[in-house]
């Protein structure tokens, strides 16, 4: 079992899948992260961490639906999975722990 | 119509991805590429496309899904594992063989290394000028009434006409070699490496000038450009451009203008010092380049782009006739220009160079290569397949565990590779060792080290890769098709397939080996012959002194004339076994003509017949006392009065004769001797007393019991007079005897790689040997008990190999004589192969297999039976 540490990336991706809710698959997913993030991301960079997330337990995925744009080919949606929506909350609390902690406003 | 992605990416993404993820991810390259064309536009799209295909290259993508039952993959790093483990275990418990097996090979590799550096040092001779395709030599054919003569050089005149006339030509370089008297203050030097060459040298070949003007460095006269070597060795680390140097025997000053590096050693022009062709063709000779009946220097024309040689040649017959159809009719001679492309001279151009290799040579040696490799080869075949009884309860073992035929093929293949990998580093090791070694016995900088032929480790390495492969495909084959159920009984035995086939190889080896013996022997008595062949003339204690021309030498042969150890001494232009010029006579014939034709000319004075030791058969030698002798008296050797057409020596005297601005009779016949090597027929040569202004060599006979001190007198009488030039001298027989260098290094390489072939079959037969003792162990202890004696027992494992022997000899004694008679037929004057010379390879290759055979049979003879006897 591989450890939960969240890389910074993956954590983008994990963000990217949670807000597509339900539409979450390679093309989207960078899509949005271009998006967010206003910077060109790799397909591959992408997918990779989709697959090491889905390898930690945080994503799970399912075969779904083609259209005429992708030529026939089926998609993979990924979706957030308990300990997934776990992680995310845990981060966002230490982030949060950790800005309150700045003893004066920036 | 609809863009595309790039083809190619997606070629490429099939490729390399899992086949149960490549659908969802072309489905989102797809998705993302019609996305970006709206957005972005077609080009920006493609290039997102393909970078994202490739940043998909990624463990995850590769890895193919595990399948639900798993199948034995192809390679299985824990069976690999275990086939090194084997494999190390087998070359560790057998060591004999182990050691025989890359011995063989490593030397067998080694002598495949080197021979690949001396055939590619030959066959990339002059090729380092990147225009060599385009440069030919333009030589000339003279043809007299009596022969044609091939010479490598040309008609001074020719260059700058065939320049002016010919669109083709883009630059002559014309060089001509000689030894110069070089000065600077007290260093003085013969440079006999000097070349004169015209400016366009640097144009023409590729040589390298690292200080100077390559246009200018060689245009004015009494310009030099030195080597690096030469530039170090006159002015060392102080900038020689400038300088001055004294040059020739004038002592006219010279100026450096130019350095350059050393030309490469498979160059064809090689000197120390380069000098303007200018210095001669405009400073001491004026008239030389309209001379047409002058040959000398050999030229070189760079072609322009796609000139076809051929058509450039036929158009050279008018262009003499042009120019010197007028001299040609009056000295009844034709001359005929060739075009002969750079690179094929060193080795195809039979015409006098001061190098050349041979291709014959390179055939040969690369034959001898191949020859030992396959001899090395045989040997692992053998030892392999001999060895099959003892693997075989190891292949029926892992059969019955459900080894595939496939996996124990690869599994022999890869440990014969990994012998032949071991083999190849130790004959890296041993090359590097001999490199130098080598260079010295083929008397050619073939190689600097073997760090410097780093591509040809490479390509050594992937032979002893294939070598394993080749010689592990049969041991391989053989071992993998045995019936487990058989093996597992016992009840194997070697087939008498398998041993025939063995014993055919070895006889293959041994055939070879013993051709190679016959082929040295053949060469050794050939060489032999040569050296003691009686020439004509004495050659023996004779020190031959460049003592220059004139009253000089007059005054120095006087001065050393009274010497103790100084027999007698006498001037001529040249001698025996060095070069001597030809000149165009007239000589009367036996139907009353003047017969004309280039002859080579002896200059002579009046004690040189004695001193050679030559016999005058008929009239008389130059007298001293006749002052007609030297102006109007010539003498020919035998083949000249044959040549004329006279049966006996007597009707040639008193004929005329016209040579060289001298008109007279012929006065006396000389024996014929041989003025050059014995490769060549004796040719008709005549005699002329020598002007004042030649005749530099001065032949001193002397006592043999004295050489040294001799010498020194002479050298000290000769620092008195000439303070100022150097001393230089040489022995006659040595000086002869170096024509045959070639053949002695070809007799030198020769007999060494004759001596691995042998040892390569030998250890092979040990091999063998000891293996077949060790499977009639318990025979020989049976025999033993019975009452057999040492000997016998000797004699009927002894038996069996030296039938072997025996039958390579019939088949390699008719292949030897067939080549060796091939061989001595490049010789005028060859000795006969000889009976003996069979009888000795027949005996010495028995003798040394004989003597491999019992280092294992005797000691199987004197072993206690009872060792062998008690198991079981």
């Amino acid at each position: 079992m591989k450890g939960t540490y969240l890389g910074e990336f993956e954590e983008v991706v994990l963000l990217a899948v949670a807000i597509l809710a339900g539409d979450a698959y390679g093309a989207s997913i960078t899509n949005e992260i271009e998006q967010q993030m206003g910077r060109s991301v790799n397909l591959g960079a992408v997918h990779a961490a989709l697959h090491r997330l889905e390898e930690k337990g945080l994503l799970s995925s399912r075969l779904g639906g083609a259209t005429a744009e992708r030529g026939g080919r089926s998609k993979r949606f990924f979706t957030v999975t308990m300990p997934g929506s776990k992680a995310l909350d845990n981060i966002r609390e230490i982030r949060n722990r950790m800005w309150s902690a700045i003893p004066r406003p920036i | 119509m609809r863009p595309c992605p790039p083809q190619w990416a997606t070629r490429l993404l099939h490729w390399f991805c899992a086949p149960h993820l490549v659908n969802d991810l072309e489905g989102d390259l797809l998705e993302l590429f019609t996305q970006r064309v709206h957005t972005y536009g077609v080009p920006e799209a493609r290039r997102r496309y393909v970078r994202d295909v490739l940043s998909l290259i990624r463990p995850f993508a590769l890895k193919k899904q595990p399948e639900k039952y798993p199948q034995p993959a192809f390679i299985q790093p824990a069976m690999i594992r275990n086939y090194l483990k084997i494999a190390f275990r087998n070359l560790a418990k057998h060591k004999m063989f182990s050691l025989i097996n890359v011995m063989g090979l490593s030397a067998g590799m080694t002598a495949c290394f080197l021979i690949a550096l001396y055939v590619h040092f030959e066959l990339t001779y002059d090729a380092f000028n990147q225009k060599a395709e385009r440069i030919y030599r333009v030589a000339a054919d003279v043809k007299t009434s009596s022969e044609t003569l091939h010479y490598s050089i040309s008609p001074w005149a020719m260059a700058i006409n065939m320049q002016n006339e010919f669109p083709e030509v883009e630059a002559f370089a014309r060089v001509q070699k000689e030894a110069a008297l070089l000065r600077k203050g007290d260093l003085k030097f013969n440079e006999e490496n000097t070349v004169l060459a015209d400016s366009t040298l640097f144009t023409v070949f590729d040589f390298k000038l690292l200080k100077g003007n390559p246009k200018t460095a060689l245009a004015a006269p009494l310009s030099l450009v030195l080597t690096e070597t030469a530039a170090r060795k006159y002015f060392g680390d102080s900038d020689p451009m400038g300088q001055t140097l004294l040059f020739g025997s004038n002592s006219e000053p010279a100026q450096v203008t130019g350095v350059m590096q050393d030309p490469p050693v498979n160059s064809q022009i090689k000197g120390d010092i380069f000098v303007s062709m200018s210095t001669y063709t405009s400073h001491q000779d004026k008239n030389i380049e309209r001379e047409w009946g002058s040959f000398g220097a050999v030229a070189f024309v760079l072609l322009k782009p796609g000139t076809d040689p051929a058509a450039m040649q036929s158009k050279f017959p008018a262009f003499v006739q042009r120019h010197a159809g007028k001299k040609m009719a009056e000295q009844q001679m034709g001359i005929a220009l060739v075009l002969e492309p750079l690179l094929d001279i060193y080795l195809h151009s039979t015409r006098e160079a001061e190098e050349s290799g041979s291709i014959d040579n390179v055939y040969i040696f690369s034959a001898v290569a191949i020859f030992i490799m396959l001899i090395a080869c045989i040997n692992f075949v053998n030892l392999t397949t001999a060895r099959s009884v003892e693997r075989a309860r190891e292949v029926g073992v892992r059969k019955a565990v459900g080894a595939a035929k496939s996996a124990l093929a690869r599994q022999f293949i890869a440990e014969s590779m990994l012998i032949c990998v071991i083999a190849f580093l130790v004959s890296v090791l041993i090359s590097a060792a001999l490199i130098p070694g080598f260079n010295a016995l083929a008397d050619k900088a073939i190689s600097e080290g073997i760090l410097y032929e780093l591509p040809f480790v490479g390509i050594q390495l992937a032979a002893a890769l294939l070598t394993g492969l080749l010689a592990g495909i049969y041991p391989a084959f053989v071992l993998s098709s045995f019936e487990p159920v058989k093996v597992l009984k016992g009840r194997f035995t070697t087939s008498l397939k398998g041993i025939m086939l063995r014993k055919g190889l070895v006889t293959v080896q041994f055939a070879i080996s013993i051709t190679m013996i016959i082929a040295t022997i053949v060469v050794y008595t050939q060489l032999d012959f040569m050296r003691n062949y009686d020439l004509g003339f004495s050659k023996e204690q004779t020190v031959v002194i460049e003592a220059g021309n004139g009253r000089h030498r007059d005054a120095f042969e006087a001065s050393i004339q009274d010497y103790a150890g100084v027999k007698s001494a006498a001037a001529s232009a040249a001698v025996p076994g060095g070069w001597n010029p030809q000149a165009y006579s007239k000589l009367e014939n036996k139907s009353g003509e003047m017969q004309a034709g280039n002859m080579d000319v002896y200059r002579v004075d009046f004690d040189f017949m004695q001193q050679y030791g030559l016999k005058v058969v008929a009239g008389r030698a130059f007298s001293k006392q006749l002052s007609t002798d030297s102006i109007q008296s010539l003498m020919i050797n035998e083949a000249a009065a044959k040549m004329l057409g006279y049966r006996s020596p007597e009707e040639a005297i008193g004929r005329k004769f016209d040579q060289w601005g001298r008109q007279g009779t012929i006065i006396g016949v000389v024996r014929d001797f041989h003025f050059k090597s014995l490769q060549e027929n004796i040719k008709p040569l005549t005699f002329r007393v020598i002007d004042f202004w030649n005749g530099g060599l001065l032949s001193v006979k002397i006592d043999g019991t004295h050489v040294k001190q001799t010498l020194s007198a002479i050298e000290n009488q000769w620092k008195t007079m000439h303070p100022d030039r150097p001393f230089s001298y040489y022995f006659l027989d040595e000086f002869y005897d170096r024509q045959y260098r070639a053949d002695e290094r070809f007799e030198a390489l020769f007999l060494n790689f004759a001596a691995l072939a042998i040892f390569i079959s030998c250890l092979g037969l040990l091999g063998l040997a000891s293996y077949s003792t060790v499977q009639r162990t318990k025979e020989i202890g049976v025999r033993k008990v019975m009452g057999a004696s040492a000997a016998s027992i000797v004699g009927l494992l002894s038996k069996d190999f030296l039938q072997l022997v025996g039958l390579a000899f019939l088949i390699a004694a008719p292949v030897a004589w067939f080549a060796m008679h091939r061989w001595l037929e490049g010789f005028a004057y060859q000795t006969d192969i000889r009976l003996w010379i069979f009888i000795a390879a027949a005996l010495l290759s028995a003798f040394v297999a004989l003597a491999t055979i019992s280092f294992q049979s005797i000691r199987a003879a004197l072993m206690n039976p009872v060792k062998s006897l008690r198991s079981e």
